[in-house]
């Protein structure tokens, strides 16, 4: 240390000499000026040793101040107006729990000031050069990078707040911060949108939780001693890196972090359970040859396109199906009032098709299906993805239904087990198309085969209804011509 | 030795050859200045073409520029509020994208009628106003009586008073880039429409504001200036003023292999999280009427998602704690439309409610919709 500290000013002597040779330079303002700058010297490195900050940063300032009065030779006289003048004094190895303090850049084209967008929050892990906030000044981002790697301590400047460049920005603890267990941010209370009543093998796709929030910045303390700032939001931070654990960083990956379930979630969870606890819920199958539907859509596809401008899918087919084999077993169709205790029959169809998006599940209603064909109900699905697509949806695209579809084949499911989407008392599962052979007039024959599955209410659907039903289901998809002749 | 000499030599080639992406094409061309023409008029695939040309060509001794048009879109500062920049209910009926791009500035929309011009350089060499002048030059060279200017806040307004570019920069670590946008025939009914918020007065915010000028076509001025010839004119004095002279060369930027990276830049850019998720904190004050009924709305959005919201709403028309369960569905989601609509009908679901009162809830729900 005492070395380092003797180096400058040897060399400043030296550049002091220089300067006197080339005019007469008076004694003893050379010497003051020497004097000056081991004693500013002399008390940055014991503030350094304190760990006083701002005494540091004012020392700091009076010996660039003095070493600007030397010749500008080598890096050692340069000033440096960042942080990275400290190291300068700093000849042992790196100090673990270091924090500097980042200002703002200077800004171009004669620029004087800008607001601060911040990228990172307090307790973000940050690696040297990774993009802490930026600075938009005059229709110009700018972005700010980290100096080092390490843990975000405070941020100095509210986001929005305007700052000019010298400006004080962050405070940075350097050092490898500890990777996954410093990312526990006060568990978000909320995930993006649940996904209501999941049926078979919907996998639906969970947004992820809500980035970590932004605490109130504190104001920039007046008084020069300045206790170094321990976020509430961090505890881990410390003990982790203070841990020194070798085992630390290999075990980092086993880490876990909770998040709190929001209302909605739970409020259908215990409605899924009630109903689940109410109905006497139990599943029966059947398979679907898919052969003469898939040879009708193959036929028909294109010119269903051109005059209708959608295509054909099989969807249509499985709804229409449904609303047809719902008008025959009107029992599928009706619900249990458990408060009244009453049975509602409803002579109109509305069937609910769950579909899974980026966002989770979501249950558009296609209304009144016993009036339309194969071609209305297209139009209506497709409107109703493009309403979703625009995102215009309404609640009221989504709310009632008097039975759901679920179609787990788009995932590759094979066979499942729906659960009801109360307040309804049936659901049909679709499964995967797959080659299976089969016994057709007693030969074997490769026909692609669907397994449906209708799960029901058995307090208010007997098991004859049930079968019948879904038995309506596959002889309308194997043969729509059923429906012309009202079988 | 030899064998290592060999395999480093090997894995050199190899390398190599992968890496003939469109930063060696420039290295190998060797000019000190390029001009780029974009071959897609996807609003998102341009802004990715123009963060990988700015983040993977060596720009410390080469000047670029790139001129691109768009399909209809609006394009928002990095910094800005959507909701209250444009009028987003408008823009998903007609179709029209939004985007946010990473550079700063206000809000500007796009269409064929519409060209961008970005320029890249070293942050050394980074002057706005002379590009600014390369434009006004060429413009002014093209029809010499045409009154065209560059203000201070590096705008090109059209005799005097018509703004008919607008600009906006990002400054990396070591290089720059300077984009404007320059009106030659665009839908200025559409443009007036679009970047009119209907909510903008329910809303409080320290986002970037934009301010809104009058705007004019140069077609208007003079039907002969065409796109085309404008980005001629601009490509030649480009040529002049940065000495030197090449081909305006096409790029694609749907050609992965020679910018890798591109597709994802165009994804990341298409998420939610970037286009809405990233508006600074602000909060929404409404005043709604439901079936004359008044209800105050009171919302704090933060990263884009409701984090906190407060409705006071009459004790007859609905009762309280259905009031307070509708409003803790919404907290925790995204300020979006189909996820407020998503939750209200399986909050709907999961309580028992008469008809009228779903009905009540349905259209309290299109009440809140309408602000988002």
């Amino acid at each position: 240390m005492l070395r380092a500290a003797s180096g400058p000013r040897r060399r400043c002597f030296r550049c002091c000499a220089v300067r006197a040779a080339v005019r007469s330079v008076h004694p003893d303002d050379m010497l003051s000026r020497s004097r000056c700058l081991t004693r500013s010297l002399g008390r940055s490195i014991s503030a350094l040793r304190q760990g006083n900050r701002a005494l540091a940063r004012r020392a700091r300032h009076q010996v660039s101040s003095s070493q600007c009065v030397s010749v500008k030779s080598g890096p050692s006289c340069e000033t440096r107006s960042s942080v990275y003048q400290i190291r300068y004094f700093n000849t042992t190895t790196a100090h673990r729990n270091e924090v500097i303090t980042v200002k703002t850049p200077a800004f171009a084209e004669s620029v004087t000031e800008g607001d601060v967008r911040w990228e990172k929050a307090v307790g973000d892990t940050v690696s040297e050069d990774e993009v802490v906030c930026e600075i938009e000044t005059d229709k110009t981002s700018v972005q700010v990078p980290s100096p080092a790697a390490g843990v975000i301590e405070e941020l100095l400047v509210p986001d929005g707040g305007k700052v000019e460049g010298g400006t004080p920005l962050f405070k940075l603890k350097k050092g490898a911060g500890a990777a996954k267990t410093t990312a526990a941010a006060p568990p978000p209370a909320a995930e993006t949108p649940p996904p209501p009543a999941p049926p078979a093998a919907a996998a639906a796709p969970v947004g992820g939780p809500i980035p970590t929030s932004m605490p109130p910045v504190p104001p920039v303390p007046a008084q020069p001693i300045q206790s170094k700032p321990v976020s509430a939001i961090k505890p881990t931070a410390a003990p982790a890196a203070a841990a020194a654990d070798p085992d630390a960083g290999a075990k980092a990956a086993r880490s876990e972090h909770r998040v709190k379930m929001n209302r909605m979630r739970l409020r259908i969870a215990q409605r899924l359970k009630e109903a689940q606890n109410t109905c006497a819920m139990l599943t029966t199958f059947n398979e679907v040859d898919m052969s003469n539907i898939t040879q009708m859509r193959t036929q028909y596809k294109d010119a269903f396109l051109k005059k209708h401008g959608i295509k054909l899918g099989f969807m249509s087919a499985f709804v229409k199906a449904a609303a047809y084999a719902l008008t025959d077993q009107p029992a599928v169709n009706a619900v249990i009032d458990d408060t009244t205790k009453e049975i509602v029959y409803r002579d109109y169809v509305d069937i609910s098709v769950a579909v899974a998006t980026p966002k989770g599940l979501v249950v558009p209603v296609i209304r009144g299906v016993e009036g339309m064909n194969f071609a209305d109900i297209e139009k209506t699905i497709n409107e109703l993805g493009e309403k979703a697509r625009k995102n215009e949806l309404a609640v009221e695209d989504m709310d009632g239904g008097t039975f759901t579809i679920s179609n787990g084949g788009v995932f590759g499911s094979m066979f499942g087990t729906p659960i009801i989407n109360p307040p309804q008392s049936a659901i049909l599962g679709m499964h995967g198309i797959f080659d299976r052979p089969v016994a057709i007039a007693g030969k074997v024959e490769i026909r692609p085969m669907m397994y449906v599955a209708l799960t029901y209410d058995h307090r208010l659907i007997d098991g004859r209804e049930a079968v019948t039903f879904l038995r309506k289901i596959k002889s309308v998809v194997e043969d729509p011509r059923v429906l012309l002749l009202d079988m | 030795m030899i064998l290592r000499l060999l395999n480093r030599a090997c894995v050199l080639s190899g390398s190599v050859r992968l890496k003939s992406t469109l930063s060696t094409f420039f290295d190998e061309m060797g000019k000190s200045g390029i001009i780029l023409k974009s071959a897609t008029t996807g609003i998102f695939e341009n802004l990715a073409l123009e963060d990988w040309i700015h983040d993977h060509v060596d720009l410390q001794n080469r000047s670029m520029l790139l001129s691109w048009r768009n399909s209809p879109a609006v394009v928002i500062g990095r910094h800005q509020n959507p909701w209250q920049e444009c009028n987003l209910p408008l823009m998903r009926r007609l179709g029209i994208p939004l985007a946010r791009r990473r550079s700063g500035g206000g809000t500007v929309f796009h269409d064929f009628g519409n060209i961008n011009m970005t320029f890249f350089i070293s942050k050394k060499k980074y002057d706005r106003h002379r590009n600014l002048k390369v434009i006004t030059s060429a413009l002014k060279a093209l029809r010499p009586d045409l009154e065209v200017a560059a203000t201070d806040r590096f705008d090109i307004l059209l005799n005097g008073h018509y703004k008919i570019s607008g600009t906006a920069a990002k400054l990396g670590r070591t290089s720059a880039y300077h984009h404007c946008t320059l009106l030659c025939s665009v839908d200025r009914s559409v443009l007036s429409s679009v970047l009119k918020s209907n909510t903008s007065e329910v809303i409080k915010s320290n986002a970037t504001p934009s301010v809104p000028s009058p705007v004019r076509n140069l077609l208007d001025v003079d039907p002969t200036l065409d796109s085309d010839t404008i980005m001629n004119a601009v490509a030649s004095q480009y040529s002049n003023e940065f000495g030197f002279d090449g081909p305006v060369i096409t790029v694609d930027p749907s050609h992965e292999a020679l910018m890798p990276g591109i597709h994802k830049m165009a994804q990341d850019l298409q998420m939610w999280e970037w286009i809405y998720g990233r508006t600074p904190k602000f909060s929404v004050c409404s005043s709604l009427v439901v079936d004359d009924v008044t209800v105050k709305l009171d919302m704090d959005i933060k990263n884009g998602a409701v984090e906190q919201c407060a409705m006071e709403i009459p004790e007859d028309w609905l009762p309280s704690e259905m009031v307070n369960e509708f409003t803790s569905a919404l907290n925790g989601s995204k300020y979006c439309p189909n996820e407020a609509a998503v939750l209200v009908a399986a909050f709907t679901r999961t309580v028992s409610v008469t008809a009228d009162v779903a009905e009540k809830i349905h259209r309290l729900c299109a009440g809140v919709v309408s602000v988002m």
